[in-house]
């Protein structure tokens, strides 16, 4: 095993090279362990909607509550308009938020702590954003990055930090989640380290802080998730509510 | 804490070498960005299309069915409460005139019985007066009769005594005349 912390971070491909149009699209450890989230996302979801009880079992009523997770934090930022896109938001969550878990097991790989995964998504939801915004309110839509009750002295200077504010969104949303995992596993495993190096004598303050770190990361696994749908539920509610 | 540390690393490296995996940081290296987010994109594609059409409904469908279970029971609750309630009106309003009929029988029969009572009781007075008429009329009958009565055994007795005193009748209008003057005394 190397030392060097950000060794877990390295993607090989697995099996055969794939290249179509001169890219490289081979199977990775990267979708390796999208696949493992996906399918554990799946295996949840079907056994929590087995079985129609009115009084659930145990994994059904995770389910449930999962979905009433969603959709209160939904209506709570986004309101009414939002509930077509209910199951993207649905999707996302889960899905970054068994990457993020599936990431805390020892010898796995985190997808999430990939900035190219997580600028993907934001991207996505950054054009996807636009163009709702664009559809339905027309050209009415750039009054985002003109807030009323400014001072017109201001209105420039205000203006352009919106602007700026606006444009900076994909890249504050994918390196918020990506820097929070990486930070979060390398410190992981560069307190793991100093366990081996300092041994018996006095490797146990490292090894104690492990511990409440891995406590930490949990609990930064799920709020990154949850930090990453709401956001995405506010710039849509901007999308669909345009009122700044 | 952990963010601005990440960050910072994040800065460090992007501004050391930044397309140099090997000795920074591997999410820098582009050969297998392309991969990732064909990956990405097949699989979270294909997890939103079965969540969506799939796990979604379902999960909403279980929770309406419940909710709208729960509703329809309390629904019913209230129908049935509701219904109680009216039977506990009709049983008290028929108990409210059950009594006033029970009153009303009750005040009627007292009445009735009053005024039988009331009318035996004068009937009888009437009678009794009747009797006692009779009576105090025999009974003045009675002392006529016993008085002349008595004259007569008193006349019978003076006459029969004079006839054994002297040997010889009295005039018996004499005696009647004596008698009766005597008796007149007792009389009154």
């Amino acid at each position: 095993m190397a030392a060097n912390p950000m060794h877990q971070f390295n993607v090989h491909k697995i099996g055969p090279e794939i290249k179509i149009g001169g890219i490289d699209l081979s199977f990775t450890n990267a979708s390796l362990f999208m696949l493992f989230s996906a399918a554990l996302i799946l295996i949840f979801l079907l056994f929590g909607t087995k079985e129609k009880k009115i009084v659930p079992s145990k994994i059904q009523l995770i389910s449930e509550m999962l979905y009433n997770f969603v959709a209160k934090m939904i209506s709570d930022t986004a309101g009414k308009k939002a509930k077509p896109y209910f199951s993207f938001i649905f999707s996302l969550f889960i899905f970054i938020l068994f990457c993020n878990m599936i990431g805390m097991l020892p010898y796995s790989f985190t997808v999430t702590s990939h900035i190219i995964v997580t600028l993907a998504f934001a991207v996505f939801i950054f054009v996807g954003v636009t163009i709702l915004g664009f559809v339905i309110h027309g050209f009415k839509y750039l009054k985002i990055f003109v807030p009323s009750g400014v001072p017109a002295v201001l209105l420039p200077i205000i203006m352009v930090i919106e602007i700026i504010s606006y444009l900076s969104r994909p890249i504050s949303l994918s390196v918020r989640l990506f820097a929070n995992m990486m930070a979060g596993h390398t410190m992981l495993k560069v307190f793991g380290g100093f366990v081996i190096s300092l041994g018996l004598v006095a490797g146990w303050l490292p090894l104690t802080f492990s511990i409440a770190l891995t406590g930490l990361e949990i609990l930064v696994a799920f709020l990154q998730a949850y930090v990453f749908a709401i956001l995405t539920c506010i710039y849509l509610n901007d999308a669909l509510n345009l009122h700044h | 804490m952990n963010k601005i540390v990440g960050f910072l690393t994040f800065l460090l490296f992007a501004a050391n070498n930044l397309f140099a995996a090997e000795s920074g940081m591997p999410q820098l290296d582009p050969t297998y960005w392309a991969s990732q987010v064909f990956w990405l994109a097949i699989i979270f594609s294909s997890i939103y299309i079965l969540i969506a059409k799939i796990f979604i409904p379902k999960i909403k469908g279980n929770i309406d069915a419940r909710e709208d279970k729960i509703r329809k029971d309390i629904e019913e609750a209230n129908l049935l409460k509701e219904e109680a309630d009216k039977k506990l009106k009709e049983y008290n309003v028929l108990i409210e005139e059950a009594k006033l009929s029970a009153k009303k029988i009750l005040l009627d029969s007292r009445k009735k019985l009053n005024e039988d009572i009331q009318t035996k009781k004068e009937q009888v007075e009437k009678e009794i007066q009747k009797e006692i008429k009779n009576a105090e009329k025999e009974i003045q009958k009675l002392k006529i009769n016993s008085s002349s009565k008595v004259n007569l055994i008193s006349e019978e007795i003076v006459s029969n005594i004079i006839k054994d005193i002297f040997g010889e009748d009295l005039n018996k209008s004499s005696i009647k005349a004596t008698v009766s003057e005597i008796t007149k005394g007792y009389k009154n």
